[in-house]
């Protein structure tokens, strides 16, 4: 018996024995009902829990691109096997039609299904959890009054033992910790509001807090960044490596508008949490969600040397004089200057001073590569358009540019490892004519 | 002398004659018979135009539209020409047009390349204009009922006193009927260039409004209702394959795909080739990239630029062989006997002509025709071939004229005509062929890599006895023109445009100038003519040798080129003057013997441009600073004057020299690709590198004010740049390059030595 | 290439609705379809500049970008930067004779009207970079350069005295 496998069955036993224990393995089901009929949620509700399905990004899960909405059926690599997302239209055989606001609102705080079995933690119940009674009673409002969507379950592979639902009870015990979000008496209220918002909705760190060897958020390690779909979602505490600190301004222009000056646009799978999600949030949401993560990321005290960093990016905006000829800056030069560049007095990220770029100042090299390969915005998405390279550009090419920009637009080693990083990242594309 | 024979004349007939003097080679275009003479036919139909020559027609409005039957491919080239016409015709400028003729036997050759178009056609062009006043002064003279000698023609219009009329009137009302004998045409009268007051003045080139809105048209934006689009699949290299299987079955899946055609040429210029069309250029593109081929390949897809130079160096070292283009008498005594001697060798890599609309035709069949729409700069070359590959005459192949998006020299070669066409009649339908620029990349016809060794001979008092040149690289004339082949001392034919240069104006003793064909690079790929040809790499070895040549000596590389350029014996007395002139004038602007900064140097160049028989005089001086610890190299300013003659567009002129000086800086420092399995290395811009906007040096450029017949332009300035560049960074540095492109590595290497 | 969707957007003001695969290039779109040539393809990599647009008001190599990418928006071409070619920059192209062959040119332009709008005042630093992108062959830096400040001086003189 491999090594893996042996721990893989001594962690399950222990939580087994815990759920035994506890009598949790499994839970009672919540009786059935018929599905609500059209019109029997105020519209106000409605309109409230689209705005809350929108900023908690369901359909990003839960809809799979080119199949009616809510139909479920995303698989998604979670580590331990592919996880299909679920139909939560309101379709009586193959999606929620039948489930109780008391059964949803068990699922959401409590991460049970209606017939009692224990969700996968994919399904981040362990942030909807903090969601209030209210805000619940919204979002089944909201996805009850949906067109229902016969999908059929997929089948998941999650790899044994973790594909045991009983099993689950232990992990909760473990890794859950249940309840609606109790405020920080000391904190504000916007503070509060953000952090409600980011806790238990928008669930940022669902992705942008590193998870242990059991898919469980580190909680140490809070915001702590992660890797995500050949991205990297960066740290949204201290740690954050941009060279400017994420003020509350700097991060409402980019949860608002997608871009912050002196950061950089958003881009890849964080796009589509601004510009389909969050945007439906008002200001006032997603103001308190940039005073809570100004303060998680303690811009403040970075705050001094803000200038500092300013006018280091800034000397670094004529660089590339006399080397010319190097394959990376030739490459730099030819392809990208003619937006990168930044004007003198204010280096602009946007579209422009890579020298600010977090993307080039991160350890992992996953976001520059693949917003070369991939790009920036277009297809109606507000805010600045960028090219995808993957069809224009070798792996040698994206190496020698990735290199040239490091080791000229930032103070950071090297990174290593760019062949395998960038041919991990390579789409299956035809080159372009 | 060797002369080709005109064949049976006629009344348009238009024959070429090549001579091969002794100490290089010319050409020369003759008319046989340059004139449709305006008879009856006139007098009958009033509305008919007015044209004295084929070489323009006037309206009875008074419009003139000059017939151009050169290339216009970023020289202006119409514009001059008209400007010729209108010099002597006295037509109002206002009142010009161009025409870009499309083939006809009529025009004779049609060519553009050398630098030779307004050098070969001042004269009969002037000739034409002239014919034409001429004609209308007589006829005005009648309908002003006044004497001819009264009767001055200004503004197109003839007047007398205070009596005037103008050629329109003259044409509509008039009985043109003069025609013009081609002795006639040559005596005609041509200004003094005192009296010229359109050439040599101001003028905004006719093309240019059209290049500012997307307005003008080049090859690749013909199109027919019901074309195909097609891409080539190219075989691993262009000798020497054939196809042994083709598998389309990924490409089905492409909406809009056709069929992969497997071409048959019966012209033998594209053997090996397949053509994958579709009903878009992007399915056609895609779907290349899926069609598998499958094909043999010979030997040419194992060479690699390193067997290329090897055969080089092995071809110049041996004593026999080659074509001595000049073989004085007492070279070899002259090197035993000398004092001392000095020998070096010069390479060059291949580069590629990287002109920015990448090859393409259309090709369709159109009332009994073949008509091949595209930009080419050698019309007559590639229609006898087309005309074999379709199996027809010449008379049914008519080749639609187009704007081109760079030539360089790559037009020159029409090859890319003949797979349209092959794939048009294959198909049944119009075809639109496309290369991608990685195509055309890997089937250009690139300026072959190049060795050369030379050698001087040192006597008494430093006295320069006797230099040897030895030059070995592909023959793009050998390989695609081999008639146009002169024949050196030795009876072997040479290629003029692998040697050029080479058979150079300074006095040096006794001189040997040999050229050897590099036949594996010949056998290899298809080796072009490219911007500047091979007076481009030969002065890159002569001029950088020039300079080892006198700090060898322990004298300054300018005087001691002035001391060779006395005009001695067969090294005539204008040309070496000339020469010596736009020397010393460089020298003197650029401020040569100055204080340089700190690892900063001057170093100069002089040539005289394209070909002996056609000496464009210039000389260079590049400043540059070398940075020791990288190797980089900034070209800080070039000092450029030029004695081309006459300048009939000024500045045009001045733009030709602009680029073609930015041309020798990219050669010299920025391109440069290599032959690895018999294929070209770097195919886009990823890789091969061409000079950019932020690459550019300061730039001072002169011409010397001159009334003799106008020369070249649009080449020889390249020739002149890379030789001064190497020899600024000696000069910076004491570093010696000796292999273009110049690298920062390079600089490093020869640091080291140094 | 996948399965063809269409496309709807704005070419020089007019509603341009077309069916093709959404990562055909742009490029094609506007030449093939739109039969609108002003628009080159010089190298498909997007390194040469000839294919330059503009999507909104910014300067796009249309080679690399994909129909996809323009669902829903005002794309200009050559063609539409001014009715009647007297745009500034078309203006001070012909005033320094600026075009050899002309093939870059029109990408050339597009990407210094972006320049402009980008730095009213543009330095020679700025031109070296942002210029960069477009390769000229024929190599007529020097006057690019030189027409891009003339134009860019009387745009300021009209902002100025507006």
């Amino acid at each position: 018996m491999s090594g893996t496998l042996l721990k893989r069955l001594s962690f399950a036993v222990v939580l087994l024995l815990l759920a035994g224990c506890v009598g949790l393995g499994w839970r009672s089901a919540v009786a059935p009902i018929d599905p609500p009929v059209a019109g029997s949620f105020a519209p106000p509700m409605v309109a409230l829990g689209a705005q809350l399905a929108a900023a908690g990004n369901c359909a990003g899960c839960h809809t799979t691109a080119g199949a009616p909405a809510w139909g479920g059926g995303l698989g998604l690599e979670t580590g331990f096997g592919l996880v299909y997302s679920t139909n939560i239209s309101p379709d009586p055989e193959t999606g929620i039609g039948n489930w109780s606001e008391a059964a949803f609102a068990r699922a959401m705080h409590e991460g049970v299904a209606r017939d009692g079995s224990h969700l996968l933690p994919a399904f981040p119940y362990t942030h909807f959890t903090k969601l209030t009674d209210q805000d619940v009673e919204a979002l089944y409002a909201f996805l009850m009054s949906r067109p229902a969507v016969s999908a059929p379950e997929h089948k998941n592979t999650i790899r044994f033992p973790f594909n045991v639902r009983a099993l689950q009870a232990g992990w909760k015990l473990l890794y859950f910790d249940g309840g609606v979000y109790q405020p920080v008496a000391a904190k504000g209220e916007q503070w509060n509001r953000g952090a409600y918002l980011a806790e238990g909705l928008t669930h940022c760190a669902a992705c942008h807090t590193p998870r242990n060897r059991f898919g469980a958020e580190e909680k140490n390690a809070a915001y702590a960044g992660a890797p995500f779909e050949g991205w990297s979602a960066p740290p949204l505490n201290g740690t954050n490596p941009a060279p400017m600190p994420w003020t509350q301004k700097d991060t409402f222009d980019y949860l608002r508008n997608g871009q912050s000056e002196s950061h950089g646009a958003a881009a890849g799978p964080m796009a589509l949490v601004v510009h389909s999600g969050l945007a439906m949030l008002p200001d006032a949401d997603v103001q308190a969600l940039a005073v809570y993560f100004a303060d998680t990321n303690a811009s403040a005290a970075r705050a001094p040397a803000a200038a500092a960093a300013l006018l280091v990016a800034n000397s670094r905006r004529l660089v590339d004089a006399g080397r010319e000829t190097e394959p990376g800056a030739n490459l730099y030069l030819s392809a990208c200057a003619s937006c990168h560049y930044s004007p003198a007095a204010t280096p602009s990220s946007v579209q422009g001073g890579l020298a600010l770029s977090t993307s080039i100042t991160s350890d992992d090299p996953g976001n520059f590569i693949q917003t070369v390969m991939q790009g920036v915005g277009g297809a109606g998405l507000p805010g600045p358009y960028m090219p995808g390279f993957a069809a224009a550009l070798t792996d040698r090419d994206i190496v020698l540019l990735a290199s040239y920009l490091r080791s000229t637009r930032s103070d950071q080693p090297p990174w290593a490892n760019l062949p395998a990083a960038i041919a991990a990242r390579r789409p299956p594309t035809t080159p372009a004519p | 002398m060797l002369e080709m024979a005109p064949a049976a004349a006629g009344p348009t007939r238009r024959g070429f004659l090549i001579t091969a003097t002794s100490a290089g080679f010319s050409m020369a275009f003759v008319l046989a018979e340059p004139v449709l003479a305006a008879g009856s036919s006139q007098a009958a139909d009033a509305a008919a135009p007015f044209e004295p020559t084929i070489w323009y027609d006037m309206d009875h409005d008074g419009v003139v539209t000059v017939n151009i039957i050169r290339a216009e491919m970023g020289q202006h080239v119409g514009t001059a020409l008209a400007r010729i016409v209108a010099e002597e015709l006295e037509v109002d400028w206002a009142s010009v047009r161009l025409r870009y003729v499309d083939t006809d036997p009529k025009w004779g050759t049609m060519v553009t390349g050398g630098s030779w178009s307004v050098w070969q056609s001042f004269a009969y062009l002037s000739q034409a204009g002239a014919a034409g006043r001429i004609a209308l002064i007589e006829e005005g003279a009648k309908l002003l009922h006044v004497g001819i000698a009264g009767c001055a023609a200004r503004n197109g219009a003839v007047s007398s006193g205070d009596k005037s009329i103008r050629y329109g009137e003259i044409v509509r009302r008039g009985q043109l009927a003069r025609s013009y004998s081609a002795d006639a045409l040559k005596a005609m009268p041509i200004k003094a260039a005192d009296d010229r007051r359109v050439i040599g003045m101001p003028v905004l080139a006719v093309d240019i409004p059209g290049k500012t809105t997307g307005a003008a048209r080049y090859g690749l934006d013909a199109q027919v209702p019901g074309m195909a689009y097609a891409r080539p699949k190219l075989p691993p290299t262009r000798n020497g394959c054939k196809v042994t299987a083709v598998d389309d079955s990924a490409a089905l899946g492409i909406p809009g795909y056709l069929k992969s055609l497997v071409l048959d040429d019966p012209s033998g210029t594209v053997p090996g080739w397949v053509v994958v069309c579709a009903d878009s250029f992007v399915a056609a593109s895609r779907a290349a990239d899926l069609v598998k081929v499958t094909w043999s390949s010979g030997p040419a897809a194992m060479v690699s630029e390193a067997d290329i130079q090897a055969q080089g160096l092995k071809l110049i070292t041996a004593v026999a062989g080659g074509s001595m283009v000049v073989d004085d008498a007492g070279v070899d005594a002259a090197f035993s006997a000398a004092k001392s001697t000095l020998e070096r060798d010069y390479t060059t890599a291949t580069v590629l002509h990287f002109q920015l609309e990448p090859l393409n035709a259309l090709a369709l069949q159109k009332d009994g025709r073949w008509e091949i729409h595209t930009g080419n700069q050698w019309q007559s070359l590639i229609l006898p071939t087309l005309a074999k590959a379709l199996g027809v005459t010449e008379a049914q192949v008519v080749m639609r004229t187009y704007l081109i998006g760079g030539g360089f020299g790559r037009r020159l070669n029409g090859d890319y005509a003949v797979p349209a066409a092959l794939a048009a009649k294959a198909l049944g339908r119009p075809v639109k062929l496309v290369w991608t620029r990685a195509d055309d990349a890997r089937f250009d016809s690139p300026r072959s890599p190049s060795v050369q060794r030379l050698r001087m001979a040192f006597g008494d008092g430093g006295q320069v006895t006797g230099m040897q040149h030895h030059a070995s690289a592909g023959w793009p004339t050998q390989v695609m023109v081999p008639a146009f082949m002169p024949k050196g001392k030795n009876g072997e034919p040479y290629d003029p445009f692998a040697i050029s240069g080479a058979d150079h104006w300074y006095t040096v003793g006794a001189q040997r100038v040999r050229a050897v064909s590099n036949s594996l690079a010949n056998s290899t790929f298809r080796p072009g003519w490219l911007r500047s040809v091979g007076p481009g790499w030969t002065n890159w070895a002569l001029e950088s040798f020039m300079d080892e040549a006198a700090r060898a000596a322990g004298v300054d590389p300018l005087a001691f080129r002035l001391r060779l350029l006395g005009g001695n014996g067969k090294n005539g007395v204008e040309g070496a003057v000339r020469q010596a002139q736009v020397l010393q004038r460089a020298a003197d602007k650029a401020g040569w013997g100055s204080t340089m900064p700190a690892d900063t140097g001057l170093g100069l160049a002089t040539t005289f441009g394209q070909e002996r028989d056609m000496p464009t005089w210039c000389a260079c001086v590049a400043r540059v600073h070398v940075n020791r610890s990288s190797g980089v190299i900034k070209l800080e300013k070039l000092t450029v004057v030029v004695d081309a003659g006459t300048i009939v567009h000024p500045d045009g002129a001045l733009a030709q020299v602009e680029g073609a000086s930015l041309w020798g800086v990219s050669m010299a420092l920025h391109e440069g690709t290599e032959f690895v399995n018999g294929q070209v290395r770097y195919t886009n811009l990823n890789t091969y590198t061409p000079l950019r906007m932020r690459d550019v040096p300061s730039l001072d450029i002169e011409f010397i004010a001159s009334t003799l017949p106008p020369t070249g332009l649009g080449e020889p300035a390249t020739t002149v740049v890379g030789p001064a560049i190497g020899n600024a960074i000696f000069a910076a540095v004491g570093a010696r390059l000796r292999h273009l492109p110049m690298r920062p590595a390079d600089v490093l290497a020869a640091l080291k030595k140094a | 290439m996948t399965t063809p969707i269409t496309t709807i957007f704005q070419l020089n003001g007019q509603t341009l609705k077309l069916t093709a695969s959404p990562d055909t290039p742009l490029l094609w779109a506007i030449r093939d379809v739109a039969k609108l040539t002003g628009t080159k393809f010089g190298c498909g990599i997007g390194l040469c500049g000839a294919c330059t647009v503009h999507l909104g008001r910014r300067a796009v190599r249309s080679c690399i970008t994909p129909l996809s990418a323009v669902a829903g928006a005002q794309v200009t071409t050559i063609e539409g930067l001014s009715v009647n070619g007297q745009h500034p920059l078309q203006k001070a192209w012909v005033q320094t004779q600026a075009p050899q062959c002309g093939y870059c040119q029109s990408g050339q332009i597009m990407q210094a009207a972006a320049l402009i709008r980008r730095f009213p005042n543009p330095t020679d630093d700025d031109i070296d970079s942002v210029m960069n992108g477009n390769l000229c062959r024929c190599m007529a830096y020097v006057r690019i350069r030189q027409a891009i400040k003339i134009a860019a001086a009387e745009v300021q003189g009209v902002a100025s005295h507006a």
